[in-house]
This record gives C-alpha cells, sequence and structure tokens, in this order.
C-alpha cells in the first residue's frame, strides 16, 4: 500500500496519452516565436490553443514595461504585500482596475485561481450560501471548498433552476452568492446575464461574475459580458485574470462596494503567498490601457472569430455553442476522433487543445480552438483548410 | 436499503433513469466513483436530477461524505423532511 496508490488510474491514463512521441496533454512548446506562431515536436505551428485573445504577450510596449519594473525593481517581491511590504505600482494597478469599471474597490491577487479562491471563500461565511453554475471553473468549487458557505450547484446557464434553489432558502436568498461565468471555456457558450439579474434581484442575492475569458473580448472598453450587455452596474462581483487578454499571470476582483477592501483582511489566498513581480504588475498596467483602447484589436479578432467559426459551420462541424467567440469547441463523436482531429491539425502545423472527460461537460471529447486578435488572416485560412482536410478524410 | 424513506429511493431510481440510463439497474450499495465509474461531473448532474425530483437542494458538503446512492438517500432525508436546503 501507497500514498500513491489513489493516482493509478490517472496515471495509466497519462501513460496511454505520453506514449505518442508528441503527447496532447502538456504538449512541450520546444520555442515560442510570436503570439501566434510556436515550434512544437521541431515543426513551426500556428498556435490556436491559447488564451492569447488580443496578442499582448509580445507587444513592445508590455513587454518594455516588464523588462523596465524588473530593471528598476527586481525580480520579485519575495513576499506578501500584507507582511512583507505593498509596492506602489501593485496598489496603482489596484486604482486602474477600479477606473475602468468606474466603481470603489479592487483586489490583485498572484494567479486568477487565487483571485476566484479568495474572492468566493471569503466572501461568503458559514451563515451564507454559494450557488455555483454547475459548469463552474475548478477554482469557483475550490473557492466553495476552502470557506465554509452551504453551497449548491444550479444547472448550467438555467435562472429558472437557480429561480428555485433560491426559492428553498427563503430569506436566506439574501446571503446567498451566485456565482457565473462571462464565458465558460469548455463549450465557448455565455450566460444568459439579464435573466440570472432578474432572479438575483427577485431574491436580492448577491451576482460574481467571472469574465476570465470574456475580458478584453467583449464590450466596449473590453471589460467583458456586463459591458457588452449594458449590465455592469447590476453585478456586485467581476472575478477576472491577468493571464489571458492582459497578457500575464495574476487576478483581480473589482466591485461596486467599497466593502470588498475588507476582503483584503481576511483571503488566505491573498494574505498568505507572495504578491506578483514587479515586471508582471508593469506589464498588466500597461496590458489593461490597450485593453481599454483597444477597439481595433477587438475588431480584428472578431474578424477572425467570424470567419473561423463561418467556416466549421460550413464544413458541417458540431459546435459547443452557436454564438460565436473566441473560444471554438468543436464537439467530436468520441475519444478516437478527438485525439485523431488533435494530430491531424498538428501535422497540419495547427496547435489546438484536446480536452477529453472527466474535464469536459457531459463527457463530451472536444477539440478547442482558441482565437487571437494576433492570427492573421493567412493563419485563420491555414487553419480552415486543415479542418477542411480532415473532414474530408474522414 | 430497508430504512430508507420509499419516495426518495424511487426519486434516486428514477433520477439514474434519467440521468445515467446507460447504467440500467443501479445497486444503491455499490460505490459510485470506484464501483459504479462515474466521474464527478455525471455525480452532479444526478445530483441535480434529484434535487429536481424531491425539490430539495443538496449542499455539495455532503456529496463529499457520501460513497454510495444509499448513503446519499440517507444524508438527504432531513432535507426532505425540513422542505429546505
Amino acid at each position: 500500500m501507497s500514498l500513491f496508490d489513489k493516482f493509478a488510474e490517472v496515471a495509466k491514463a497519462r501513460a496511454d496519452l505520453d506514449r505518442a512521441e508528441i503527447p496532447p496533454v502538456a504538449t512541450p512548446i520546444d520555442a515560442v516565436h510570436s503570439a501566434t506562431e510556436g515550434t512544437i515536436g521541431g515543426r513551426r505551428v500556428i498556435l490556436a490553443g491559447t488564451n492569447n485573445y488580443l496578442g499582448l504577450t509580445m507587444d513592445p510596449d508590455v513587454v518594455a514595461s516588464a523588462r523596465d519594473a524588473l530593471e528598476e525593481l527586481g525580480t520579485g517581491t519575495t513576499g506578501s504585500r500584507m507582511a512583507n511590504g505593498s509596492y506602489a505600482n501593485h496598489a496603482a494597478l489596484e486604482r486602474d482596475l477600479a477606473r475602468a469599471w468606474g466603481w470603489p474597490s479592487a483586489m490583485v491577487f498572484s494567479t486568477g485561481y487565487q483571485a476566484n479562491l479568495g474572492s468566493i471563500s471569503t466572501l461568503t461565511g458559514k451563515d451564507d450560501y454559494l450557488l455555483l453554475d454547475s459548469d463552474s471553473h475548478a477554482s469557483i468549487y475550490d473557492g466553495a471548498r476552502l470557506g465554509h458557505a452551504q453551497t449548491v450547484v444550479f444547472r448550467h446557464n438555467d435562472p429558472d433552476n437557480l429561480d428555485r434553489r433560491l426559492r428553498r432558502l427563503g430569506d436566506d436568498a439574501k446571503r446567498a452568492l451566485i456565482v457565473v461565468e462571462g464565458l465558460y471555456s469548455m463549450m465557448g457558450d455565455q450566460p444568459p446575464l439579464e435573466e440570472f439579474i432578474e432572479v438575483k434581484k427577485r431574491h436580492g442575492a448577491w451576482l460574481l461574475l467571472d469574465e476570465a475569458h470574456s475580458f478584453g473580448v467583449f464590450g466596449q472598453h473590453g471589460l467583458g459580458v456586463a459591458e457588452d450587455r449594458g449590465v455592469v452596474d447590476e453585478i456586485d462581483f467581476i472575478v477576472g485574470t491577468f493571464s489571458k487578454s492582459l497578457a500575464g499571470i495574476g487576478g483581480f476582483c473589482v466591485s461596486r462596494h467599497a466593502e470588498l477592501e475588507h476582503v483584503r483582511l481576511a483571503a488566505r489566498p491573498y494574505i498568505f503567498t507572495a504578491s506578483p513581480s514587479p515586471a508582471v504588475i508593469a506589464a498588466t498596467r500597461t496590458a489593461l490601457e490597450k485593453v481599454v483602447h483597444g477597439q481595433a484589436l477587438r475588431d480584428q479578432l472578431w474578424r477572425n472569430i467570424h470567419q473561423l467559426y463561418g467556416a466549421l459551420n460550413e464544413l458541417g462541424y458540431t459546435l459547443g455553442s452557436a454564438d460565436p467567440g473566441p473560444v471554438a469547441a468543436i464537439v467530436l463523436p468520441d475519444r478516437e476522433s478527438a485525439l485523431a482531429h488533435w494530430y491531424g491539425l498538428l501535422d497540419a502545423g495547427v496547435y489546438a487543445n484536446l480536452m477529453i472527460p472527466p474535464a469536459t461537460p457531459k463527457g463530451l471529447n472536444l477539440l478547442r480552438i482558441s482565437l487571437s486578435a494576433a492570427h492573421s488572416p493567412d493563419q485563420i485560412d491555414r487553419i480552415i483548410d486543415a479542418f477542411g482536410r480532415l473532414q474530408q478524410a474522414a | 436499503m430497508t430504512d430508507v424513506n420509499p419516495a426518495i429511493h424511487q426519486a434516486i431510481q428514477d433520477a439514474v433513469a434519467t440521468s445515467l440510463p446507460e447504467l440500467g439497474d443501479v445497486n444503491f450499495d455499490a460505490a459510485l466513483t470506484s464501483d459504479v465509474g462515474l466521474d464527478s461531473v455525471q455525480i452532479m448532474d444526478l445530483v441535480m436530477e434529484i434535487e429536481d425530483r424531491l425539490d430539495i437542494s443538496i449542499p455539495v458538503e455532503v456529496l463529499a461524505e457520501t460513497r454510495t446512492l444509499n448513503e446519499l438517500a440517507v444524508r438527504i432525508a432531513p432535507l426532505c423532511e425540513d422542505g429546505a436546503a
């Protein structure tokens, strides 16, 4: 008997995938040449499996900001802001974020995962309730596990199902925090946000919206689906990440409630961890400016989105969401065909994401393409051509 | 199985038939993960189906302490009596 016995099944699954020369999970990327090109297995490929939605990882201004901060402030903060000192730029980034939404309060976390972990576990206590969409990201479920609130799950994107659960709470619904996402990254679908808001208001509950994948992509200033639908001020808390459109690593929570500041005093994933490095903070501040004023980037991204979605529909592929977005999830009939598509695309010079159960909803086998404003029309054509050849060969 | 409320037992059985028809007749004493082979997403789907049939909310904390459908039936019995989660 060993502590490692419990990993036998997952280790076998991983070994099966690793038998291939290039594994489709944790695929080694040997080199990165630009926001959309890298080398995998000795071959130059189009990167269509990253979350670099606006292509800012290689933006010269963003890179220069990081380089300047690195030289001026060093490689790390070496500790928590609470215990070891709070750098001026960390606080400045929080002011930038709060200003973007026109809200009074923002908190920066060291990762997007910790932003959900810290916000959700701390906002709700043992006498409160959490209502989570069933397709929520692991960081949301883990936030519930770290906290002490009673947690109930409602059916994905189903306001009526949420309504029934809030109704059962009666007056206690006023101490309930609902958590939904702006864009669900597995299927690429969006929530019926206006209907969720109506249900929330009917019961006097609170709403946290995770805009990890939608920030930068939707809305006039790229603030996400809440801005796009004109309902920002109906949301209580918005959580996001620096590691997608903002091209760094870290996360944030912003709120129209100034009392978010109190969360800083009690959130363990905020207090008991090192704050982000100065270079990451500087790069994120510059990237945030580019997102807020980045309509040209968004226009290019949406041209790419419509081109790919249109072509995949024409080729007869089943997509995870009818609504176009930066994530195109192609639903394949089984694991073998998903694997065949993944390798077929790689052979054609396209790196995508393979998503298989139990990571996927409803046991689906998915191939996921993440688009970027930095993808050129020629690169989108090559991705479409690769799918076309795979479809012909099937 | 004898001390489980028949209405709860029936609701679970119906929920399995709807949510996981491929399982056929499910053994209420089988471990949902190691014996039946369900993953966390399948278990969550099943629980939401049971919730709708019994008009209760089952806290996810209950699931962490539940291995079999019989154990789940016993744990949710008080929720049915309260009429609320």
